[in-house]
């Protein structure tokens, strides 16, 4: 179980103008600014729960992964992990966690991923037999297979996403912080990680707690999502109901079998796309029956259907509001 | 997670070191051509460190006291503990500083084992063994011109002062490596330590005055091979002896508690 309450993690950065003038200056003169990378961030995630974590580039949410795996000391606030407080990194605490970071590498470049695993199999003190279990059920959900022995840097980068997965849960820990875990991967590789991490979940009753820019890991994974911005959240709980309270409207698509007038369709809703192959409308949900009978009545339409707007959409109405409407105090992004 | 109790507090450390060992050894073997070229110029440097010595000692039969011989052992102990600076405590030193950089450095931190452990132990170079054999050979080529053998207690002294001054080495790195927590870039000061370090091919006494006074006590160079060649040539006190392996254990002590410090300063690179 994770429960941090009022998390607040500021940093002191050094600024300053552009230029050689500047440059001179702030040699002899260092102006310092504090920023509020998080500031007073509180949720609980009981165990096996799924949990996304949102937010634009320098909400928070990597400081916070970090916080909460221990790698950085809070400002302030308090934080557990399984009972441990994280910066104190306690061998038990550390056995039962994982961090992986999409950006990031911990397999050795020169040698091959086997060796890795050897060695963290060295540091985390795994019982040989439960090693090649663990290394088995991990080749059956990311079907490793020969990878392992191929020198990393002969691998490919979504070979040798499964291989660093492989690397940071030999240790068979109960708790995954995922960092953009499939950032720079193709769509085929996204969705065996997403089939893999929910597998993980399932059968070890493992926390995740993820972040990512790819909407659609979050949407397949994550029942529940946390909105962080500015350092703070700006929701915490169901995605649908995010969805809803956000972005109300829905997005109404079909296919015209004539051509469609672009007046008539501007008068149905905002009108989002309009050419031969299809016409996708914006209409609030309110009015989605009469727009629905109206279409059907009045024009020549073939597949039509009902969906629910893009997240990326939802995600840039939520930010442009937080962004519009600041706390009293809102910290700047870092 | 499996509940592993009181036993998950133990870390194998002995395993640990044998499998980073092996990891250095496979890293090493995967470039054979640089394992022939990297030998072929620890020979060479070998030569190269007797030629200063070859040319002073051409036209003196001694100098601060020191004769050829004698300087020779010094020569050689500085050719045995470079060979240990640049095998066992440069690259895997060199390497945490670019990991702070990178920020690969978290990955450690996640471990479940002392941090300085893992980061010092992590890279060896094995073909620097060359080096250290010839810093022997040295040693043992000067005794043979003296026409006399070290008396068993010396070389035990000898060993534990080479002990010592792999403890200064050490830790005098490890200091520059908690100053990368703040400034992350030191490639200039780690090159200023191997190029003072160099000095320690001289007996100290060949320095006067303030040099002699900087480099037996702020950069310990007269720990690292002046005490041990004279120790072996029974030619040190019992009182300088105690008094450099003290220091060194202080001098450990001190980077041991910097690096915690710094590990309480990180901040890690960002995603």
């Amino acid at each position: 179980m994770i429960v941090v309450d009022e998390l607040r993690k500021h940093f002191q950065v050094h600024r300053r103008p552009p230029g050689l003038a500047a440059a001179v200056r702030s040699l002899l003169r260092r102006r310092y600014e504090t920023v509020k990378a998080v500031d007073g961030v509180s949720f609980q995630i009981e165990r096996g729960e799924r949990v996304g974590f949102l937010g634009p580039n320098g909400a928070g949410k990597t400081t916070t992964l970090k916080v909460l795996s221990g790698l950085l000391h809070p400002s302030s606030g308090k934080v557990t992990v399984n009972g441990h407080v994280p910066q104190r990194r306690e061998p038990a605490f550390l056995r039962g966690i994982t961090l992986v970071m999409g950006q990031k590498q911990q397999l050795m470049w020169d040698l091959p991923p086997a060796e890795t695993f050897a060695l963290n199999r060295a540091i985390f003190d795994v019982p040989r037999a439960r090693f090649d279990a663990t290394l088995r059920e991990l080749d059956e959900l990311l079907g490793i297979g020969p990878l392992a022995t191929k020198p990393t840097r002969q691998l490919s980068l979504g070979e040798r996403m499964k291989c660093e997965l492989t690397a940071a849960l030999l240790h068979q820990p109960a708790t995954l912080f995922l960092d953009e875990p499939t950032i720079g991967l193709d769509v085929a590789m996204q969705l065996s990680m997403r089939e893999f991490i929910r597998a993980y979940n399932q059968r070890h009753e493992a926390t995740v707690l993820l972040t990512s820019h790819y909407m659609d890991d979050v949407v397949a994974l994550c029942p529940r999502v946390i909105v962080i911005d500015g350092g703070r959240i700006i929701h915490d709980g169901d995605l649908k109901a995010l969805v809803k309270a956000t972005h109300p409207d829905k997005l109404v698509s079909f296919r015209p079998t004539a051509p469609v007038d672009g007046d008539d369709l501007a008068r149905l809703g905002r009108v989002v796309r309009h050419d031969a192959a299809r016409v996708v409308v914006e209409v609030p949900e309110d009015r989605l029956r009469e727009v629905i009978s109206h279409l059907l009545a009045t024009l020549s339409v073939a597949d039509l259907g009902v969906e629910d707007p893009p997240l990326e959409d939802v995600m840039r109405k939520l930010f442009k509001h937080g962004a519009a409407a600041p706390a009293p105090d809102g910290p700047a992004a870092p | 997670m499996p509940d592993r109790g009181v036993a998950a507090a133990r870390v194998p450390y002995a395993r640990l070191l044998a499998v980073q060992l092996r990891t250095s050894l496979l890293t090493a073997m995967q470039y054979r051509l640089n394992f022939v070229v990297e030998g072929l110029m620890s020979l060479y440097w070998l030569g190269w460190n007797l030629l200063p010595l070859l040319v002073l000692f051409d036209t003196r039969d001694s100098v601060a006291g020191w004769d050829y011989p004698s300087a020779l052992v010094v020569i050689g102990w500085f050719v045995v503990l470079r060979g240990i600076l640049e095998g066992a405590i440069n690259p895997s030193l060199t390497d945490v500083v670019e990991r702070l950089r990178t920020g690969s450095f978290d990955y450690v931190l996640l471990k479940p084992a002392d941090a300085q452990f893992l980061v010092s132990t992590s890279r060896f170079v094995p073909w620097r063994i060359v080096d250290v054999c010839g810093g022997i050979g040295l040693i043992v080529w000067a005794f043979a011109m003296r026409g006399a053998a070290p008396a068993p207690g010396d070389v035990a002294a000898a060993l534990g002062l080479l002990a010592a001054a792999i403890m200064v080495m050490y830790a005098l790195w490890i200091l520059i490596v908690c100053a990368a927590f703040w400034v992350v870039r030191l490639d200039n000061l780690a090159f200023l330590l191997s190029a003072v370090f160099d000095a320690a091919r001289w007996p100290v006494h060949v320095f006067r005055g303030a040099w002699r006074i900087v480099f037996t006590f702020v950069i310990p160079l007269a720990l690292m091979t002046t005490y041990p060649a004279m120790a072996l040539l029974g030619t040190l006190d019992g009182a300088t002896a105690a008094g450099a392996v003290g220091g060194a254990l202080a001098l450990l002590g001190l980077s041991r508690l910097a690096w915690r410090a710094a590990l309480g300063n990180y901040t890690s690179a960002s995603s």
